[in-house]
């Protein structure tokens, strides 16, 4: 189940908000939590669950082996602590990455014949997220960073927890664990969820769908007409939508955290106005830039060997991270694509580029995001080479055609508005007017900054009022238009009967 | 106390939406039908072990949930309006214009008939030359007179109504009338339509996407023309015009921009329809008594003249003629028996509004061609017909492949 769907809002929710609160307790909370979690995972792929519950039973379990050797016998713990990691990556690589390696390997002449891709092998959704989740409570606990959670509903839920299950961001446990068993639930924490939820339902039903249908509409003309303009809406339009979809995900996540009493970190902060892909890769995702930094990177040696190891390191990382996000070679070219970036902007780029006026930082940046997002939209590799040549006008029939003219044109407010949406500046500005952060109050960043939930003493002058009173009107308003959209998604009339 | 009343009011808000939505679509009554979308609606999806397993029941509950949900078509509505504030010009692929005129831009166009894409407003070339290529064959090898309408879509003749580009249009216009040999008897409509409608007159609906009993008769003019009648051409003072007004088009359906006003259907009556009577066959293979395969034809209904009135005061007006789609007809004056000369129309749609002029002059003996009705000779030769018409619209061309198997 999604969010975004009538089914998850109109039914889904109203059921776990009644059930939760009617629960007195946290201990039973969580239940509520663990059970409804289960039946919203379950909702596509109802035999999966076994696949991660089994997951959740193998770090629960482990989990005590690893905490009862820590203090006394290091080299056993970390045999624990291996056989655990091992035990979750296997699920994932069996089941994500099984048929990519069989296909491969397949290519060798003499293998194809005795190789046979695994039938109705079909990735369960959020297995990427919730094995990232798992491997960090078993090595935070193997590092004495946390403690061992005792109680299998309450480490379930820490897995399972609807709200980040399927998209992130990805939870460390040691950022949630008091929160597991110790949160409370306020007015002001759900409220300022609500708002959050809501703004992320926007950000991904108004901006990043429609976004999408340009996105989509721009692919498909290039099978008939090919021209540069089509291109370049491809690249614009793609780098939108995968930013609101995205960032409008988390951003329900996070809201819906709220209205349960938990806290998250942010997961995004404004990636497209960075002037570097270095800065890019610290403002997008970064539950999962910061889980590669901490699991992978710094136990390499990060930054303190030498500068050849150094690269080794990034190279890793970015391997890791373009695989991560999916089983194809597009995927490992889009990492390696931004790897190879990351260590020329470490070798010399990034001083050269501080040194420039910012205009050029901002092009070198946007310009390289969006190279990389054609990469990583097309899994068809040799159809993004296309398309990257088509931006230059090479193989292309015509720069432009009144047609794909047409749809840009009609697609300008949308650009316009995504693309101010982008930046801090709105916010900053409603801030401001507002006198208060009714957005963001009771987030997180991922620096473990802690934005303070609405204050008791908040005075507002009248100017302050009126920006309250809109934001709640706004947020009902906004609410209405994205159940329309919703609804209208699935309106689809049969109409031509008379032929 | 302002910040109290602001997350009060958010989250009280918000439940009462989420919770009010919830209780609403619990408690008003499912409905079977959707008027608007001409289709019926999910029900509650059956529940049972298997069906909860193999996932149906959840893929059904969420269809049930989309179908069901309150107050649909206000969504559905508002969020048509929205997109045309923001400045989009369209809606589902509806193109709005000046004068509320409507024109549907996208279509499903498909690669093969296999695989079909989204809707699109380019086309494959290769599927239209496969149907002209088919419609060149069939009339290098048709003795009878023959004459081929292909009728153009709203947006082609409404294009001084739209800012939308003639690209596709001139592409689609130039490659039927490169494509298409002499012997098919080829008239271009395009240029004549665009004259007329230019000129402010009422020759394609805003609303739908067929032409209006006017432009049909600007259509029917160039068949006689076209078959060497043009003595014969009634004139326009022959036909009484009675109005039906009221009329919500396809493309207004598809649209959902409900402040559109509705067309008029004008319908230009000879006044002698109760003298002809139409007739709808059923084909069915049964096996002769040596237990060979043997079509054999029945007569399901008939009705006088060639309206069905009944759908003048239901909301698809447009089928009153011909009463909709049938796939074999036969109009005829029943007193004068075979006295008449006998003219087969291989069509869609777009010829059922032809049928008042067209039977002044001949007996009219119809396939229907998105049917599945594709063998001319053969129906040619059972009724001893004496010309052919082939009428198929370019919206059928682009997306269907029915005329690829004319012969």
């Amino acid at each position: 189940m999604v969010f975004s769907s009538l089914l998850f809002l109109f039914a889904f929710l109203p059921l776990t908000l009644a059930l939760y609160y009617i629960v007195p307790h946290n201990r039973w909370r969580n239940i509520v939590l663990f059970i409804v979690s289960l039946l919203f995972y379950g909702w596509g792929e109802p035999v999966y669950i076994l696949v991660m519950l089994g997951s959740i039973t193998a770090a629960y379990g482990f989990g005590f082996l690893i905490a009862k050797n820590r203090e006394t016998n290091r080299k056993r713990a970390r045999v624990w602590m291996t056989l655990s990691l091992i035990t979750n990556l296997s699920a994932l690589l069996f089941f994500k990455y099984a048929n990519f390696f069989i296909a491969n390997l397949r290519l060798i002449p003499l293998l194809s014949e005795k190789l046979a891709p695994i039938e109705g092998l079909t990735l369960p959704i959020g297995i990427s997220f919730y094995t990232f989740q798992i491997m960090s409570y078993t090595i935070d606990l193997y590092r004495g960073q946390t403690e061992v959670q005792r109680n299998f509903i309450a480490f379930g839920t820490y897995v399972t927890l609807f709200p980040q299950l399927i998209a992130g961001p990805i939870v460390r446990y040691r950022d949630v664990d008091d929160q597991l068993t110790g949160r409370r639930e306020t007015l002001d924490l759900f409220a300022s969820g609500a708002r959050r939820f809501i703004l992320g339902l926007a950000k991904k039903i108004l901006l990043g769908d429609a976004a999408s249908r340009v996105y989509e509409y721009a692919k498909a003309t290039a099978e008939f007409n090919s021209t540069a303009l089509g291109a370049w809406m491809v690249m614009i339009f793609y780098t939108l939508h995968i930013y609101y979809d995205f960032a409008g995900y988390s951003d329900m996540a996070i809201g819906l955290g709220r209205m349960f009493g938990f806290r998250f970190l942010e997961n995004f902060d404004y990636p497209y106005i960075s002037k570097s892909i270095t800065e890019f890769w610290r403002r997008w995702h970064m539950s999962l830039s910061t889980w590669f930094k901490e699991y992978v990177y710094i136990p390499l040696g990060g930054n303190r060997v030498g500068r050849l190891k150094q690269y080794r390191n990034i190279a890793v990382v970015w391997f890791l991270t373009g695989f991560w996000h999916g089983a194809n070679w597009n995927y490992i070219i889009w990492g390696a694509f931004f790897g190879i970036i990351l260590m020329i902007e470490k070798g010399f780029l990034l001083k050269k580029l501080e040194k420039l006026p910012s205009i050029v930082g901002h092009l070198y940046a946007l310009l390289l995001i969006g190279f990389g997002w054609i990469i990583f939209s097309h899994t068809d590799i040799a159809a993004g080479w296309r398309c990257f040549l088509a931006l230059f006008g090479v193989g292309t029939e015509a720069l432009s055609s009144p047609v794909i003219r047409y749809e840009f044109l009609h697609a300008l407010p949308l650009l316009l508005i995504a693309g101010i949406g982008a930046t801090p500046y709105p916010k900053r500005i409603w801030d401001r007017l507002g006198e208060h952060d009714w957005i963001s109050c009771g987030s997180i960043t991922p620096y473990g900054e802690e934005r303070p939930i609405t204050e008791d003493g908040l005075v507002l002058s009248k100017r302050g009022k009126v920006v309250a009173v809109l934001t709640t009107v706004g947020c009902v308003f906004l609410f209405v238009l994205c159940v329309a959209y919703m609804v209208d998604s699935t309106f689809s009339p049969f109409l031509y009967f008379i032929f | 106390m302002i910040k109290k009343i602001c997350n009060t009011a958010t989250a009280v808000c918000f439940l009462l939406l989420v919770f009010g939505f919830a209780a609403a679509f619990w408690i008003l009554p499912d409905s079977a039908f959707s008027d608007a979308e001409n289709r019926p609606l999910a029900l509650f999806p059956e529940f049972t072990l298997e069906t909860l397993t193999d996932g149906s029941f959840n893929s059904g509950m969420t269809e049930y949930f989309a179908d069901q949900f309150p107050a649909r078509p206000l969504f559905v509505r508002m969020k048509a309006e929205c997109e045309i504030a923001v400045g989009r010009g369209e809606n589902n692929g509806v193109l709005l214009g000046k004068n509320d005129q409507l024109a549907v831009r996208k279509f499903r166009v498909y690669e093969s008939l296999l695989r079909q894409t989204s809707d699109m407003d380019y086309y494959y070339r290769e599927n239209v030359t496969l149907s002209l290529d088919a419609l060149n064959a069939y009339a290098s090898n048709e003795t009878r007179p023959l004459v081929t309408l292909l009728p153009p879509r709203s947006v082609d003749v409404a294009a001084s109504a739209l800012s939308y580009p003639g690209e596709i249009t001139d592409a689609l216009h130039d490659q039927i009338a490169e494509g298409l040999r002499p012997e098919t008897g080829y008239i271009d409509l395009l240029p004549l339509f665009r004259e007329h409608y230019d000129a402010g007159e009422y020759v394609y609906f805003r609303t739908d996407h067929h032409w209006t009993p006017e432009g049909a008769y600007l259509a029917y003019r160039e068949v006689m023309k076209g078959f060497g009648l043009e003595e014969e051409i009634k004139p326009p003072e022959d036909f009484t015009p009675e109005e039906i007004p009221g009329f919500y088009g396809t493309t207004w359906s598809k649209s959902q921009l409900k402040f559109i006003e509705p067309d008029t259907i004008r319908y230009l009556s000879p006044g002698n329809e109760d003298r002809f009577e139409t007739s709808c066959f059923s084909v069915k293979m049964v096996k002769d008594e040596n237990g060979r395969p043997k079509k054999v034809k029945e007569v399901y209904k008939s009705f006088p003249g060639w309206l069905n009135r009944d759908y003048f005061t239901a909301k698809d007006k447009y089928a009153a003629f011909l009463d909709g789609t049938h796939n074999e007809q036969f109009v005829t004056i029943p007193e004068m028996d075979a006295e008449r000369e006998r003219l087969l129309i291989m069509k869609d749609s777009f010829a059922n509004t032809l049928v008042p002029y067209l039977a002044q002059h001949f007996d009219l003996v119809i396939g229907n061609l998105t049917g599945g009705v594709a063998n001319a000779t053969e129906l040619a030769e059972e009724y001893g017909c004496s010309r052919v018409l082939v009428v198929y619209n370019w919206e059928n061309l682009i997306t269907a492949a029915s005329l690829t198997a004319i012969k």
